[in-house]
């Protein structure tokens, strides 16, 4: 018999998003806000002109706004979109206003115990929240129901969210999909677990001993992943908590400009290094991120 | 005289003076005026207080000074870690956690129903807004009740219960409680007044008015009736204490104003808070320890 080696899963990031995301897939975005936000990925969509995707996250900013403005997305699974303090997710608000994309309002629970039905494999989880909402009129996917024990207890029936591909940013990962998240985890876990084809994009490659060491070792099991991207400041102009914070510098400038320059001067035909020459290089990563 | 203070301090204080010693402060998404008030709360009267970060999923006994670029710093010094799920699941919607919350509803009505989703209608919004976040899952669940801030009063905001565009978080709806079996909307601390919810009607009343406010400002910037009581009494100012430690301990930067300012003065101080803190060495916020 041959000496064999475990597969290995590392693959580049333009393969893993022309081999897993298609075209009207339901796409699970990890992070929050404007923290760890697999924004390479989202770039690398917007550069192969993905179309009718779903896309479904926590909290949505930078991301969602981006991925509405390439014509990408064409329906947001979300609580909120927003880029918080800097103002209004505009071409997202914009594009719902004219009714080019479609919105499935989300809550926290909604989201989140829809993620846990999928990775339990039932139906839907039941929910105290909700009831009393105008949710009720727009989602018919949520039902009121009796407690069928005879608590006589009123519950909210959210739906299960089945995923098919899951992109996360993380810190640390191995090359068979460990990954290690050192600051929130937000719902990256359960979207990692309950998605068909799962990504990580780490900006550290290291080694499955390592992760060993790494305080709160693998939130993500390898058996969960199908690629690893490894793509350092790639969560950029968001947030990888320790490694570096967002760039509120680069935020401004998205704000006030109009998309498609934008799309023009950072992501078409960019690769991540023309990038991150684009937005500053070593200057802005010396003087802002670190 | 004039007021020695500006309404975002008197605002933040209003909120500081809600937290009780054994609260959980759920410091949410976009919230410095939150935040600071929580902070404030810590070094003054409620010092065992805990926060419960959302960015960060974690549970923080230190108060730090309040950070926009650094706020991960801040965050991440938890005692305990969780993730969303685990929060959603577990934690928020506890009876036995005195949990204390701040919502910003971009519409409220006379029964502290909320709606931060859309003006005009759903399917074809004039408006689309951030969206309601977890409002709809825990704000009727809460024991201490459902807190409110708003530091724009106006009619926009304050609107008659049958002019709600969406209702995204329930208060009394009808007049009645939720069947959650929380405690229900308690106050909403705006610019103009601190108000409350009347006990039998469960409608919006007036609890106090801003010092320099008169009643009809109050009433003329709210499109339903609000209840007046017999003896209108005027807001306690900030006291100077609140005041120095607000301005030089807790929030130097001025990163709360943010939630009050608008347009090329928000801007400007935007501007002027990102310089000031990347300008600093050490990018670690203040820990703020009460002085020998």
């Amino acid at each position: 018999m041959d000496f064999v080696l475990r597969t290995s899963k590392l693959i580049s990031l333009e393969e893993a998003i022309s081999k897993y995301v298609r075209n009207g897939d339901l796409i699970g975005l990890g992070g929050l806000s404007f923290w760890r936000k697999p924004m390479s990925a989202c770039r690398e969509i917007i550069k192969q002109k993905k179309k009718d995707l779903t896309i479904l996250t926590f909290v949505g900013g930078l991301d969602v706004d981006m991925l509405v403005a390439a014509g990408c997305a064409s329906k947001i699974r979300s609580s909120f979109v927003s880029i918080e303090i800097f103002g209004m997710a505009k071409n997202y608000r914009e594009a719902v206003e004219k009714g080019t994309i479609e919105v499935v309002e989300e809550s926290e629970a909604s989201t989140a115990l829809g993620l846990k039905a999928s990775y339990l494999k039932v139906p839907f989880m039941p929910l105290k929240g909700i009831i009393g909402t105008d949710f009720t009129k727009i989602r018919s996917d949520i039902k009121k129901f009796k407690d069928p024990l005879g608590s006589e207890t009123e519950l909210m029936a959210v739906p299960k969210i089945d995923l098919d591909v899951a992109l996360v940013h993380v810190n640390y990962c191995d090359e068979y999909g460990n990954a290690n998240i050192q600051g929130a985890v937000w719902l990256d876990d359960d979207l990692a677990k309950t998605a068909k084809n799962t990504i990580i994009i780490t900006e550290k490659l290291v080694e499955t001993e390592d992760i060993v060491h790494l305080s709160r070792n693998a939130q993500i099991p390898d058996q969960s992943v199908q690629g690893v991207v490894r793509v350092p400041f790639g969560a950029h102009p968001t947030s990888c908590f320790p490694f570096y914070t967002f760039d509120p510098i680069h935020i401004q400038k998205y704000m006030d400009m109009d998309f498609k320059k934008y799309q023009e001067k950072y992501i078409t035909n960019k690769s991540h290094a023309d990038y991150l020459e684009e937005a500053g290089g070593a200057k802005s990563i010396l003087e802002i991120l670190l | 005289m004039r007021n020695n203070y500006t309404i975002d301090e008197l605002m933040t204080v209003l909120l500081a003076r809600e937290v009780k010693n054994d609260d959980i402060m759920i410091v949410g998404v976009s919230t410095p005026l939150v935040w600071a008030a929580f902070t404030l709360a810590k070094v003054t009267h409620a010092p065992d207080a805990i926060y419960h970060y959302i960015m960060g999923n974690t549970f923080v006994y230190e108060a730090r000074q309040v950070s926009l670029l650094y706020l991960e710093m801040n965050l991440h010094r938890g005692y305990k870690f969780q993730s969303s799920s685990e929060c959603t699941l577990e934690s928020l919607p506890s009876d036995t956690l005195t949990t204390i919350e701040f919502f910003r509803p971009a519409q409220i009505d006379e029964y502290g129903n909320t709606n931060n989703v859309v003006i005009g209608d759903w399917k074809k919004p004039k408006v689309r807004l951030p969206g309601c976040a977890g409002i709809a899952d825990f704000s009727m669940l809460y024991s201490r009740g459902q807190f409110f801030y708003c530091p724009r009063h106006d009619k926009r905001t304050f609107v008659s219960s049958d002019k709600m565009d969406f209702i995204s978080g329930v208060g009394f709806k009808n007049g009645v409680k939720n069947v959650g079996g929380g405690s229900g909307p308690q106050c909403m601390i705006t610019n103009l007044a601190y108000l409350t919810f009347d006990e039998e009607t469960k409608r919006m009343k007036i609890g106090t008015i801003h010092p320099e406010v008169d009643l009809e400002e109050v009433q003329e910037n709210t499109e339903f009736d609000l209840i007046i009581p017999e003896n209108l009494e005027t807001t306690k100012p900030p006291t100077e204490l609140e005041l120095k430690l607000l301005r030089e301990k807790v929030d130097p930067l001025n990163i709360r104003k943010l939630e009050v300012l608008r347009g090329s003065e928000k801007e400007n101080l935007l501007n002027q808070i990102i310089s000031e803190e990347l300008k600093k060495e050490n990018k670690f916020p203040e820990l703020l320890t009460p002085e020998p």
